[in-house]
Order: C-alpha cells, then structure tokens, then sequence
C-alpha cells in the first residue's frame, strides 16, 4: 500500500514528536516544582517558572502548525481524529506546565514558614504517583495501546483520595498560625497535582477517541462512563 | 471503534437516527444488482437503499463503478450496446427493470446531471420547458419554467433574458439551467454524475448549497470524485472499490459523518486517508 499522503502525514507525525517532548518536559517539570515545595528550593521554583515559558512557547508554535494542516490538509477518519488529540494534547500539556508554575510559585511564597512533615510526605508522595501516570498515559498514546491507557483512571484514584485526605491534615496544624498559612498554601499545591492527575486521564480518553472514534469519559476501572461521579474536581 | 476486514457491506445502524418505529423511507433500493458490459462485469452485488429527501454520495477510485450504479437507476445502461443489468432496483418497492415497466416513465421519475452542463442549443426558456413538452405538460409553461429556475437558483440571473441562447451563460449558470432542466419534469430522484468537476470552486459551491436546497423536494444521488465535496455535500456515503476482475462493488455505506470520522471498514479508512493505491 502506498500513501498518497506521505507529506502530511510525516507533518502530522512531527505534531505528534514535538508534543511528545512536551510531555517530557511536563513531567519533569513535575518532578521539579513538587521538588521545590518539599525540599524547599527556590532556584527549583524559578527553573520551573523558565520551563514553562518554553512549554508555552512550543504551545504556539504547535497551534501555527496545526491551524496550518488543517487548512491544507482536511485530514478525514483516524488523520482527523489524531489531529483532534494533538490540538487536545498540546492545550492539555501547556494546562500542565500552567499548574507546575503555581506549584513553583507556592514554593516561593511559603519559603521559610514552619512545616509539617506530615504533608510534606502526603506532597511527596502525590508527587510520585502522578510522574509515572504522566508516563503511562504518553506511553499508551505512542503505542496506541487501549489497555494501557485504560489504566490510567486506576492510577489516579489514589491522587484523588490524597488529596480529599489533604483538608484534614491541614486542618491538624490549626493550633500554629504559621504553620496553618504554609499548610492552606499546600492546598492548593495537593490540588494541582490532582489535576494533573486529571489531565493524565484525560490524555488516557483522547488516547481511547484515537482508537476508537468513540469519545467517552473514563471512570475507576477504565471503562467509558457517561458521567464521571465522585470526581472530586 | 474496531475496524474489521470482513464487517458487513451495509451499516444497517448507518439509518439508526430514525426511530425503529418509522424506518427512513427508502427512494431507490437495489438488491443484489449488477452489471455487464458484454462479458466484463463492471458491478456486482449492490445493495444500497437510498434514503428519500436526502443526498447520498457515491466515492471511490477511479472505474469502481460508481457512475455504473447511479446510471442504472433511470436505466441509461439500457441504451448502451452489449449492456446487461442483473438484480434489482427498486422504487417503491417495484423493480424499475421488471416486465412491463416502460424506461421513458422511469427516466422522467429520475433526472439527471452530468459532468459538463450540456444545455441543449435552444433558448434558456426553452431548454427548461423542453421536457415537459416532450411529456404533453398542459399546464402553464411560463410558470413551470418560473418555478424551475427559481428552484435551481437561476431565477434572478436570467429573468430578462429568457429568450437568450442556454450558451451565452457561464458554466456555473449552466450547469443549474441544466439542474433546472431536469426538475422541470417534476422527478422523484436526481441524479448527478460529477455534476461540479468541470465548475470553478465558487460555481461549486454555489451547486453544492442548491442541492441542499432541493433535497426537501428530491432524493439526490452524487456520484463525486472529490471527498470534501461528499463530506460537505451530503447526508449518507457509499464507498465502492473494485475487486481484483476489476468489479465495482460496494465497501461501506453509512452516515456521511460517520464515513468520515470512523469508518468501519479499513479499506474506506485507507482511501479516504490516502493510504491507498
């Protein structure tokens, strides 16, 4: 079989390699700015900070070349709907790189307050959880593999729960002023990465579009849900 | 979606927007239909239910024949030499090549479009009035020409020059007289073979909003070579291929979205992807 379109779909191809980079980047960023909360690191927060303006950068540049072929190209069956997850991926990861720069952020401002360790190690381990998703759900859209990225929403519950489990903890450090100004700010860091839990799922369901033709929401155990409950977003 | 190698031909689900209750009415059915030009058989096993008021396009390939099936819903084949149809196509649930059916009837149920517009050397007015005289039309002639060119989006452009030779308008101008032409005799069905390959875009698109305008009124058949044009133009999409004795035959038929976004079947997906060939 021979492809008639072998220039587009090598551009479309390239789309697909640069976000991929992208999505390295976010999931270092990631890495990074959890990094700076927990250490803390200033010099961290403010690399972070720089990253985001490439991320950001690369997020342009992918919406020029996107707006291009499909002017060019009117991509039709499975070329459309890739070219509705890259459009889909690149907003996503700039969405991404967005909450690692608050979480940086929050690094700065909290510089020096009293801590608790017990959230420190609840960030830490948030942190930890979702890096691997970021790679299972960039994996599973490589491979264009339908189980893997039905995975996905069964890495994330335990995000979720941390960060439901979060108000709690904060609340526990109520007693110390300024250990309660740090904690309120840690808040928003766990809610973050819940979110980008969240986008990594949703990563996972344009993966499942890709493959499929069928847009569905995914709930706890992968499976297409028409709505997703007890999401805590 | 799981595109599958062996699905079946026709996606019954393709009419599913229609409740179960009221099943779409069908304006041409064809069942098991083909046809030989003397011993070379250019289609095989067709069955294909047109959808009535709404425009079906038929894509693929080049000599897959598409222009084929569209000619043997007014019979045209009958008037090439050596030509043998086999099957069934029907209207109304009457098979239009059963005993007794006179051809002439058929084709004044089902107009037709070709590539280039092909007024006949006569007078605008005349080239519209021109079936209906044949046809014994009683009526008022000046207001069956009014309303023909009205609904071909002619009306304004030529109102005053009636009188004027069919050739002294533009291609685009044309191809609707000829569009008014073949609605001038009130058909059920119109078919159009290629009706804008010979049109620039704006003319194009100017006959692609005319056949959305007419479909309230007729069942519209395209056969197209060009995807985007079945893509914008139309409601449902049958894509034919040709087999390895070079057999037209039909791949996949179903909602023109659907065609479009997720075919079922990897053959359209490759041909409507251009991975193909």
């Amino acid at each position: 079989m021979s492809d008639m379109r072998a220039g587009f779909h090598q551009e479309m191809a390239d789309l697909e390699q640069t976000l991929l980079g992208v999505a390295d980047q976010a999931e270092q960023m990631v890495g990074m700015a959890v990094d700076a909360v927990c250490i803390p690191d200033m010099e961290l927060a403010a690399r972070v900070v720089q990253l985001d303006a490439r991320i950001d950068r690369t997020y342009l540049e992918v919406h020029d070349r996107w707006m291009t072929l499909m002017a060019r190209q009117q991509p039709m069956a499975s070329d459309l709907r890739m070219m509705s997850v890259i459009l889909h991926l690149n907003t996503t990861l700039e969405r991404m790189g967005d909450q690692c720069v608050n979480i940086a952020k929050i690094a700065q401002v909290t510089f020096g307050l009293p801590r608790s360790e017990r959230i420190v190690a609840q960030i830490r381990e948030m942190g930890d959880l979702v890096r691997p998703m970021i790679r299972t759900g960039v994996e599973a859209l490589v491979r264009r593999d339908l189980d893997e990225a039905r995975l996905l929403p069964a890495m994330d519950e335990p995000i979720d729960r941390l960060n439901r489990n979060m108000y709690k903890e904060v609340v526990d450090c109520g007693p110390d002023p300024g250990m309660l100004e740090w904690a309120t700010r840690m808040m928003i860091v766990s809610r973050a990465i819940e979110r980008i839990g969240d986008q990594v799922v949703d990563i996972a369901e344009q993966t499942a579009f890709l493959l499929t033709g069928e847009m569905m929401e995914f709930n706890e155990e992968g499976m297409a849900a028409s709505d997703r409950t007890g999401d805590d977003s | 979606m799981e595109i599958v190698e062996n699905a079946p031909m026709v996606d019954v689900t393709a009419l599913e927007s229609v409740p179960l209750s009221t099943p779409p009415p069908v304006a041409v059915e064809t069942r098991g239909l083909g046809v030989y030009y003397g011993a070379f058989r250019a289609v095989k096993d067709i069955d294909l239910d047109c959808v009535a008021n709404k425009i079906t396009a038929l894509i693929g390939p080049s000599g897959c024949g598409k222009s084929t099936v569209i000619r043997t819903f007014n019979r045209m084949n009958d008037l090439i030499p050596g030509a043998r149809v086999e099957g069934e196509v029907r209207f109304d649930g009457v098979d239009i090549y059963g005993p007794g059916i006179d051809p002439v009837e058929v084709r004044r149920r089902v107009g037709m479009v070709f590539q280039k517009p092909n007024p006949f050397p006569k007078s605008i007015y005349d080239n519209v009035a021109w079936g209906a005289k044949v046809n014994g039309f009683k009526g008022k002639m000046d207001d069956l020409v009014e309303g023909a060119l009205r609904q071909a989006a002619l009306w304004d452009e030529v109102k005053g020059k009636l009188r004027e030779s069919g050739y002294s308008l533009s291609g685009g101008q044309q191809q609707r007289l000829c569009i008014a032409r073949a609605i001038a005799v009130k058909p059920e069905i119109v078919l159009m073979d290629e009706p804008t390959s010979a049109l620039d875009p704006v003319a194009t698109l100017r006959i692609e909003e005319l056949i959305q305008e007419l479909k309230s009124r007729y069942t519209i058949i395209i056969v197209t070579h060009n995807m985007q044009q079945a893509a914008r133009a139309s409601d449902f999409t049958a894509f034919f291929n040709m087999d390895e004795d070079r057999a037209g035959y039909l791949v996949e038929y179903g909602r023109t979205e659907d065609i479009f976004t997720k075919p079922r079947q990897r053959m359209t997906e490759d041909y409507i992807t251009g991975r193909f060939g």
